[in-house]
């Protein structure tokens, strides 16, 4: 419940952060996709039944405030949390730096993903003047990334919550 | 229980079926009244208020940043004097927000009144929270009267429709998206076409007739043929014309009429236009 409570604020002020920012700032590159990064952090250290669902709920609530076919986020969350959960369990360590990395790549795979599924895989030809401002904001967002990981690991150490990578000392599954 | 197949690989059937749901979402779409509209709607109930707050509060941010340097100039004044200026230059700045505020509503009641049609106005207060898409978001929603596949209109030309509500908050297309088209027409030559985002910005006119005398600097306004947008509403004015290579239409790229990024009111049309048949376009 407590895990539920932080990420529904996290996904609250984010989701706000970014659609407000997105009116500011006129270059919306300079914008992180934040919700990727709690998704991604969902992934690399909370393995179970309930984060995954979680993930798909923070997809769906970015549904309600952002593209035009819902689900379609949905499945991108989920998608990039089974990504990150698969990279975890074959990691020994599952640092900031590797969380950046999923980051990143994560951005510009979902952007790309969300075109293809809406408008056809054919519509990824006229991507090409898409991608240097995808490049820039999957940069921008792996920067911050570790930030928010500490955030996030801090929030759940104040909650009671573990912040692990959801395995024991032997790396087996909790 | 732990060693079973299903208990070992739980986390990855769990997200495989949750995949499937969000293809079927994707697929059928999610229509007012449906069970999976209820948590769209609660979320976007949600997080519009804290949007509104995060604008307003940016706002606030950069008109305090503005009165600092201000009176970084001013150091010689006493502190009283500093903060009777900030005071002032505050109250200044919200009296010309306010100004312009009214201006723009000004501007649309006087479209509302030339469409002779039932309207109302709303704040723009977000934007698309992943930039893929181009949509905005409202502040109002059913309370309002709003409901999905209204006209949405600015004082310059069309914005979009609405395309999901909540009680206090809704979702505009905009007709930049990739997804959006409206049935408009050249304006001189009558010459008909659907006005379509692209995926990496910018609105075109497709399926207009090759054999057309479509030309630069030409209007396109709407044609009232779709049953979302009354006809003659302003869209843009073509920028530019291709004719190379084979294919039966032309390559047309449009400039809209609006400027999306400084959209702060809107006008929603409550009532659907009259329903025109296709010889009306000619007349």
């Amino acid at each position: 419940m407590r895990l539920i409570l932080l990420f529904a604020i996290f996904v609250v002020l984010g989701l706000a952060f970014e659609s407000a920012g997105a009116r500011i700032v006129s270059v919306r590159a300079l914008i992180p996709n934040l919700i990727i990064i709690l998704v991604v952090d969902l992934g690399l250290r909370h393995h179970g039944v309930l984060p995954a669902i979680l993930a798909f709920a923070m997809g769906y609530a970015t549904d309600a405030i952002a593209g035009s076919h819902p689900g379609l986020n949905a499945f991108m969350m989920t998608a990039v949390f089974l990504v990150s959960y698969e990279i975890s369990t074959r990691l020994m360590v599952t640092s900031a730096g590797v969380g950046a990395t999923v980051v990143f790549f994560a951005v510009i795979a979902t952007a790309l993903g969300t075109v293809a599924i809406a408008n056809g895989f054919n519509s990824l030809s006229g991507t090409g003047p898409m991608l240097p401002g995808l490049t820039l904001q999957a940069f921008i967002t792996a920067i911050i990334a570790p930030i928010i990981f500490s955030m996030l690991a801090l929030s759940k150490r104040l909650t009671g919550l573990p912040d692990g990578s959801g395995r024991d000392s032997r790396g087996r599954e909790r | 229980m732990k060693s079973t197949f299903l208990w070992r690989n739980r986390v990855l059937l769990a997200g495989g079926i949750l995949l499937i749901l969000s293809l079927h979402l994707i697929s059928t779409g999610v229509h007012p009244g449906d069970l999976a509209a209820a948590p769209e709607s609660a979320f976007l109930e949600v997080i519009s208020p804290v949007t509104g707050a995060f604008t307003h509060l940016s706002d606030g941010s950069s008109s305090i940043v503005r009165d600092y340097v201000d009176l970084l100039h001013v150091r010689d004044e006493n502190a009283q004097l500093r903060n009777e200026l900030a005071r002032v230059k505050s109250d200044q700045a919200r009296l010309a927000e306010l100004e312009v505020e009214n201006q723009h509503l000004g501007e649309l009641l006087e479209l509302r009144d030339a469409l002779g049609s039932k309207a109302v106005a709303a704040n723009v207060i977000g934007s698309d929270a992943t930039g893929i898409s181009r949509t905005l978001v409202l502040s109002s929603g059913t309370d309002d009267g709003l409901r999905p596949g209204m006209a949405v209109l600015a004082n310059q030309g069309v914005v979009g429709k609405i395309i999901a509500v909540s009680p206090n908050a809704s979702r505009v297309l905009m007709i930049d998206d990739h997804n959006s088209a409206l049935d408009g027409f050249d304006q001189r030559t009558r010459a008909r076409g659907i006005v379509a985002g692209l995926v990496d910005d910018g609105v075109i006119l497709k399926y207009a007739d090759r054999s057309q005398d479509i030309r630069a600097g030409d209007t396109i306004v709407t044609s009232g043929l779709d049953g979302i947008f009354p006809r003659g509403l302003l869209v843009g004015t073509i920028q530019s014309v291709h004719r190379e290579g084979p294919g039966l239409f032309l390559g047309v790229k449009i400039t809209p009429a609006v400027d999306f990024r400084q959209l702060e009111q809107v006008l929603i049309l409550t009532q659907p236009p009259p329903i025109l048949d296709d010889q009306a376009t000619k007349d």
